[in-house]
């Protein structure tokens, strides 16, 4: 057992196996969590799975069915695999933006107000008009952090936490001003046209609400991969990230491959920002920064900073995080423990390293062993 | 008691990957100079970091005074008398010399009864007297970051001394001194052994050993090849026995051909980060066919030099040519397409990306062009094929080929894989900075002989080296560089190599 697991830590796949095993960890510990309060974790995980549409519920509500529940997953992840892919797009150029949720507040805020408001625009300009505007707003948040940093020296941490919250306050402030919902104190909802999720959608005679945002989600973690696997701009930018020193010495400029790379890191945040705010949700809740944009950073972990593995990573961690609904109300376990989940799992998730590490050693000290008793034999 | 003071039977030492010291077993007599001899890696400094008790032994055992000993920590050694100089001095830049002798073991007092309270006096008075005692010239109230390098070695030297040491460990004392403090630091150990002290000696410069050492241990590999009487030996056998076949000391160096100026730097002064002149008003050319050597105590602004024109760091004022055009404010790419290759000093930090693999380190200067990639796709076979004709050529090895990832790759291959890639460029001019740092005696004769070849093909060389022996060996013209100016430029055959040391510590008229 040591030895298969040592074997596939330090193999072709290690990355694979210690995602894998990251999960496998997980679950356990999750298991333990669930007993230690008196529960059957068999039946937890088997309702978070329920909830999201891959199981059937026992019984549902009029007009829906298992597949509404796997489309309001798919809302739900496709904001988060944008979120991650956009972390991801910093993190191989060595930035850790860590102002995803506030560039994805900036990105819906824009979007609803200029176009989701705008009662007379068609779907066809609507929608491609917010989805441009998501990409514009947080483009440009990403590129002047990275401009900050370039210029002034000013760390991406410290920068995009202060936008963080000044974007919070800035828009919180505009719609507790002029779009507040006196009734839901949120902001108003955005016009069917604009919104990215197609709602009431009969498919096989249940009410379904398709998000346009997956297709456009799986597309860039292929382009996001493309980038940087196969052209020369994704190879400058990987050099920047692993050695800024060296991509100076041969002949990249470092700036401005900060400035891209976060520009490219913040419009992916910003379409994941009007993916979630105009189709998720429909609206804003004001001074409220969404947690999805830092549970993007597990995801993109998990998936071990790869787009390919950000989309079943993201799959993963959304199944805990929309299925803990369902599961809290038939397990009786109040749904936090999804973001509990989500952050042991980050936790191991960032072992890989340290795990490949261990297996390597250990299949170094069997050689030795193995060759020493040939040597005796001898 | 026993005849020896130190002696250490069957050592063994493991690393991930390597044995470092394999059943080494050596015993030095009190009051010798012993030296260890051996390339790098072939486990001296494992060998002393052991005595010194930073390391344990996986086998074997030590012996003080024929006492058996067990080191868990550098204090523990210590405490046996054992003094240990390393190779980066451990010192504290803004405390004086006596602050940082006297740092962990102050002389404490009660002021009132109760205050404590260091005596920085008295040790002020002690440490004057030690360093008068055994010739050190070093002043206790000196700040650490005003002293030169040479210096500082001897506070470190005073710090053994200050702790009642009796065996003194030097891990390549010579490595950063001009000639002449070189012959300063050997009177200085020549008086230590009069006084009784043993010495050990880590070092790869037979020279040296020869001048001082008693008794030589010659390692290889990990192993013990030899232990020789120094009198009773040849400079000659030492370095057969070192590298394990016959060495030549000097490489075939045609007549120099030269050509037209290829570099023309002209008033050059470069500021650093805090706006200090590094470089001052710098004039030099540089001719095709020509090794031009810039040699100096290490941060008199040499290395600032290559930055300079390879626009690795801007340039305050004066002009930079290259075969005529000027290229003083040109980008990094510009200067490399117009002809500029350059080794850097760093290799890890510089040179190469670590974590990438062989195959794409080996093309960070052609990635960008046709048919490497077309319209800013790459084309991966193009890269394969590049390196697996770089890695024949330059004879660079490694564990996957190509898909080796460069940071699991021995320092030498690393080198070969940086000097193939700029050679490779068929630039004008090659700038090399610290060609052959760190590299063992077979990498440093195959680095000087690409040197020596691009130069009889006609490309202008900078060399810029902290090795004296290199620059002597190589250079067509020498340059000294002292405080950011270049205070001689001569053929290298009208100066000694004492000549350009005086130049080195600043002398004019030297």
């Amino acid at each position: 057992m040591k030895k298969f697991l040592a074997k596939r830590l330090s193999g072709r796949h290690s990355s694979l196996w210690a995602s894998f095993l990251a999960i496998i960890l997980t679950l356990i510990t999750a298991s333990a969590l669930l007993l230690i309060m008196g529960k059957n974790p068999l039946v937890a995980f088997q309702s978070f799975l329920q909830g999201c549409g891959f199981l059937p519920k026992a019984n549902y509500g009029g007009g829906s069915g298992m597949l509404s529940d796997l489309f309001d997953f798919l809302n739900y992840l496709a904001p988060l695999m944008l979120a991650a892919l956009a972390f991801i797009a910093g993190f191989k150029t060595g930035l850790f933006n860590i102002g995803i949720s506030g560039q994805m507040l900036i990105s819906g805020f824009l979007a609803t107000v200029l176009v989701g408001y705008n009662k007379e625009l068609s779907a066809v300009v609507a929608k491609p008009l917010v989805i441009l505007i998501g990409i514009l707003a947080g483009g440009l948040v990403g590129a002047l952090v990275g401009f900050l940093k370039f210029r002034f020296n000013i760390h991406e941490v410290v920068s995009t936490i202060m936008i963080n919250y000044i974007i919070s306050y800035l828009t919180g402030f505009f719609i507790n001003n002029n779009f507040v919902n006196i009734m839901t104190r949120t902001s108003n909802v955005c016009s069917p046209a604009s919104r990215l999720t197609w709602t009431n959608v009969q498919i096989g005679g249940v009410n379904c609400k398709v998000p346009l945002g997956i297709v456009i989600a799986v597309l860039i973690a292929f382009v996001v991969k493309f980038l940087f696997d196969k052209t020369s701009f994704g190879f400058e930018l990987k050099a920047v990230g692993l050695n800024a020193q060296c991509a100076k010495y041969f002949g990249v400029g470092v700036g401005k491959s900060i400035v891209f790379s976060m520009a490219i890191s913040g419009a992916l945040a910003g379409l994941a920002g009007v993916t979630y705010y105009l189709g998720y949700t429909n609206t804003i809740i004001p001074k409220t920064l969404v947690g999805m944009g830092y549970d993007s950073i597990s995801v993109a972990l998990l998936g071990n900073s790869s787009p390919i593995g950000a989309i079943f990573a993201s799959v993963i961690v959304c199944i805990f995080q929309q299925g803990a609904n369902y599961m809290s109300s038939r397990v009786g376990v109040a749904k936090e423990i999804a973001s509990l989940i989500t952050g042991i799992m980050l936790l191991y998730a960032s072992c890989g390293n340290y795990m490949k590490m261990i297996a390597n050693s250990y299949l170094r000290k069997e050689m030795d062993k193995s060759s020493d008793r040939k040597e005796e034999e001898r | 008691m026993s005849e020896y003071i130190v002696e250490m039977r069957h050592i063994t030492k493991r690393f991930p990957g390597i044995v470092a010291n394999d059943d080494v077993s050596i015993s030095i007599r009190k009051g010798e100079v012993y030296a260890l001899l051996g390339e790098n890696g072939a486990g001296k400094s494992t060998m002393m970091s052991m005595l010194f008790g930073m390391y344990e032994p996986d086998s074997g055992e030590i012996l003080i005074n024929g006492k058996p000993v067990v080191f868990h920590s550098s204090t523990d050694a210590t405490a046996q008398s054992i003094g240990m100089v390393h190779q980066h001095f451990k010192l504290v830049d803004t405390y004086t010399v006596a602050e940082n002798i006297v740092l962990g073991i102050e002389p404490m007092e009660r002021k009132f009864g109760f205050l404590p309270w260091v005596d920085m006096k008295k040790a002020n008075k002690e440490i004057a007297e030690l360093s008068k005692k055994y010739g050190l010239e070093v002043n206790p109230t000196d700040l650490i970051g005003d002293l030169q390098v040479s210096v500082r070695q001897r506070v470190e030297i005073l710090k053994m001394l200050y702790r009642k040491a009796e065996i003194m460990i030097f891990d390549e004392p010579t490595a950063v001194l001009t000639p002449q403090e070189i012959d300063f630091l050997l009177d200085i150990i020549d008086g230590l052994r009069k006084d009784g002290k043993t010495i050990i000696l880590i070092t790869h410069k037979i020279m040296e050993i020869k001048r001082i050492a008693d008794r030589c241990a010659i390692l290889r590999r990990g192993k013990l090849i030899d232990v020789k009487n120094v009198a009773e030996t040849s400079v000659q056998e030492m370095a057969d026995l070192m590298v394990g076949h016959k060495v030549s000391f000097n490489q075939q160096k045609a007549e120099a051909r030269f050509r037209e100026t290829i570099l023309d730097v002209d008033h050059l002064t470069v500021k650093n980060e805090d706006n200090f002149e590094v470089v001052k008003d710098v004039s030099f050319k540089v001719r095709g066919g020509e090794i031009f050597a810039v040699t100096g105590v290490s941060g008199n602004g040499q290395t600032e030099i290559a930055d300079a024109v390879a626009g690795l760091m801007k340039i305050a004022s004066g002009t930079v040519k290259l075969d005529g055009k000027d290229i003083t404010n040109a980008s990094v790419r510009e200067r490399a397409l117009s002809g500029i290759s350059y080794i850097p000093e760093d290799r890890h930090g510089t040179g190469m990306v670590l974590d990438f693999t062989l195959r794409d380190n080996l093309a960070l200067r052609e990635y960008f062009k046709e048919p490497f990639s077309h319209k800013g796709i790459l084309n991966q076979e193009q890269f394969q094929k590049y390196a697996e004709e770089l890695i024949g050529r330059y004879d660079i090895r490694s564990g996957q080929g190509p898909a080796t990832i460069v940071r699991s790759m021995s320092g030498g291959n690393q080198q070969k894989a940086i000097v193939g890639r700029e050679i490779e460029e068929k630039s004008k001019l090659i700038i090399f900075v610290q060609p052959t740092r760190g590299l063992d005696i077979g990498a440093i004769e195959n680095i000087h002989r690409q040197i020596l070849q691009e130069r009889d093909n006609g490309a202008a060389i900078l060399l810029i080296s902290l090795e004296l022996d290199e620059i002597m060996e190589l250079a067509d013209t020498i340059g000294v560089i002292y405080r950011g100016e270049l205070l001689k430029i001569a053929p290298a055959g009208e100066m000694s190599s004492h000549e350009v040391g005086r130049y080195m510590m600043g002398v004019k008229d030297a």
